[in-house]
């Protein structure tokens, strides 16, 4: 058996700006067969590796695509993620996994889905509507509720139309506030002040949630006092995590470990758990 | 069964190879032992014991008061390297791992690396960890007298064992019993000399020496049903009175034979392309264990912290690895400067 620790070595074939400190990373294994063989379940993650630098989980914004590649948005706020930042487009990396469970992709088939995201947590979920809009008559309604600090912190604003142009589908956008001289034509609030418009109902539907812990905590306060049951709400929690594999103990929430269990919990499976600010 | 108290391996139905070893002939066995393995065991340092590497029989000391380490340290340093990098590859480090002889070897000890085994060698299997695993022999050591801090008959995992050693040592006053528990085993016993077929009175021997140690321990947990106590009483007052008296030392996490956080981290050459991945022991009571980006932390309380170590050894295991992760050793009691008692902490968890 491979060594679990070593890490396939990957190109960053392009990179996109998102935001003042967020790019999207489009990578590739450079084994060919490897890369052909590395299938993902949104919501999962991978380990990258900046050799000499160091290790560090991220969460992919794309499944791979036609071509094979496949991304992951990243915000420049530690010393690996800034070192990314300085990495262009042709660099090495190193890459294990995917690992973890991911959005309940199957068990949502035919339900009505909400998204409800916050700053960096929009990337992990990006698969989850990319994976709706292919297989549309799977599933019900689509609804997407989005927030940001500001206007120019959003992620992937160029994608919002077609988003809307999804069949069923709302899109909501907000910000905590709006600089001086800054359009926006949408809300202005924290994201749960969208739940007073809010078009999906605890009646065959599942709930899918990312963003800061602090953000979900007032996601699934407001989604129960609007009558979904916690077993219809789905996390993606972050920890700090060094192996991906369960073997470092980082991750470790209770008797569940992030990166094995999750990072995607259902809320019912969590409740109750040690050192959860949900 | 009871979480915890080990099943019987079904092969022990089968005559278990064993023989007698005299007292007077167990230095002449070590003498063995030395020549054909690489062995450690217990030697005086100080007013303490520590595992060491034996090169003559008169350095081990049988009857030892629990080492201050644990053994963890033969399955997995403080400090590795677990990947090198050069321009342009990347290797897996270390290669090898030297068969070494464990002599003397406490049950809970012995017990600490089944619950190790769980960990490393799971669905992604540490080859690290597994090639040196594969590489240790254990001569496990019965206790006939546990210390104050000791509770390893709570925990199934002492004051003898049914398994998870390859020869098992039952001292019955001028000889030892000698049982088997592998193929090592039978290959180490076949190098006892002058040794003695044991007869029904030795294993009634073994039986009555169990039973006079279990008599002597002082400290008690209830196992039953206190995973789910646990979890039920992570807001117990007696974690904010922890909170107030705890150092955070992380003494505690040190000396636990079966705490294996490790923190992974690179180091780089200055001056060229090449580097090392490293692995080092870490530890939960830590402060920045469980640090996040942009300065979150979801254990900045130290009670939180020391529930952690706790919650991990006597409830969270259960769920993610099927036993106890605590073997009942005791260390963490001695080591604490401010006497947090594992123990008391799964008693009152009950109630008590």
């Amino acid at each position: 058996m491979k060594d679990p620790y070593l890490p396939e070595k990957a190109a960053i074939e392009k990179i996109r700006r998102e935001t003042v400190d967020t790019k999207t990373y489009s990578v590739r294994l450079l084994d060919a067969r490897k890369n052909a063989e590395f299938s993902v379940e949104p919501g999962q993650f991978i380990m990258v590796s900046l050799f000499g630098i160091g290790e560090a989980p991220f969460s992919l914004s794309s499944s791979p695509n036609s071509d094979g590649a496949f991304n992951t948005t990243v915000r420049a706020v530690g010393n690996i993620t800034s070192a990314l930042d300085r990495f262009e487009e042709g660099a090495i990396i190193g890459v294990r996994g995917p690992y973890g469970h991911g959005w309940p992709i199957e068990s949502a088939r035919g339900k009505d889905i909400l998204i409800v995201a916050g700053g960096i947590g929009l990337p992990p979920l990006r698969p989850v509507i990319t994976k709706i809009a292919e297989e549309r008559r799977d599933y019900g309604r689509l609804e997407i509720l989005y927030g940001a600090r500001t206007p120019d912190q959003m992620i992937f604003p160029y994608e919002y139309e077609d988003w809307r142009k999804i069949k069923d589908t709302r899109l909501e956008l907000t910000v905590d506030s709006v600089p001086a001289g800054t359009g926006w034509e949408h809300n202005v609030g924290v994201v749960t002040t969208l739940f007073s418009e809010m078009k999906t109902y605890p009646e065959n539907s599942l709930v899918m949630t990312c963003g800061p812990e602090i953000m979900m905590r007032f996601v699934v306060r407001g989604l129960l006092a609007k009558g979904f049951a916690p077993d219809q709400i789905y996390v993606s929690l972050e920890r700090r995590m060094k192996c991906g594999i369960a073997q470092c103990g980082h991750c470790q929430i209770g008797p569940k470990y992030v990166c094995k269990d999750g990072p995607v919990f259902r809320l019912s499976d969590i409740q109750g758990l040690p050192d959860l600010a949900l | 069964m009871r979480i915890g108290v080990q099943e019987k391996e079904s092969w022990k139905g089968d005559p278990v190879p064993a023989a007698l070893l005299m007292k007077k002939d167990l230095k002449s066995w070590i003498s063995r032992l030395t020549d054909a393995y690489v062995v450690y065991g217990p030697k005086p340092r100080g007013n303490n014991f520590a595992f060491e590497r034996i090169h003559t029989p008169d350095e081990i000391v049988l009857d030892y008061s629990t080492t201050i380490l644990p053994l963890k340290k033969f399955l997995g340093p403080p400090s590795e390297a677990i990947l090198r990098f050069e321009e342009g590859s990347v290797q897996p480090l270390p290669e090898e791992a030297p068969k070494t002889l464990l002599f003397g070897v406490h049950c809970c000890d012995a017990s600490s690396f089944a619950v190790l085994d769980k960990v490393f060698i799971n669905e992604y299997k540490d080859d690290r960890y597994a090639k040196r695993r594969e590489n240790i022999v254990t001569v496990v050591m019965a206790c006939s007298e546990p210390e104050e801090t000791c509770f390893c008959s709570s925990m199934g995992t002492g004051p003898s064992l049914e398994q998870g050693y390859d020869v098992l040592l039952t001292d019955l006053e001028d000889r030892y019993l000698a049982e088997s528990g592998s193929p090592e085993g039978d290959a180490l016993i076949q190098m006892i000399p002058r040794a003695a077929t044991p007869g029904p009175a030795d294993f009634q021997g073994k039986k009555k020496s169990i039973e006079d140690a279990l008599k002597k321990f002082k400290r008690k947990v209830d196992t039953d049903r206190l995973p789910e106590l646990f979890l039920k009483n992570l807001d117990h007052p007696m974690w904010a009175h922890i909170r107030d008296i705890d150092l955070a030392c992380g003494q505690c996490v040190l000396v636990c034979p079966t705490c294996y956080c490790s923190d992974i981290r690179d180091t780089s050459e200055v001056t060229s392309a090449s580097g090392e991945r490293v692995r080092e022991w870490d530890c939960c009571v830590l402060l920045e264990f469980a640090e996040v980006a942009m300065g979150g932390n979801f254990r900045r309380d130290r009670g939180a912290r020391i529930r952690q170590f706790m919650g991990h050894n006597l409830s969270y295991c259960i769920e993610q690895f099927g036993r106890f992760k605590c073997v009942g050793c005791g260390r963490c009691i001695q080591a604490c400067p401010v006497h947090i008692d594992i123990t008391e902490v799964a008693g009152k968890v009950r109630g008590g």
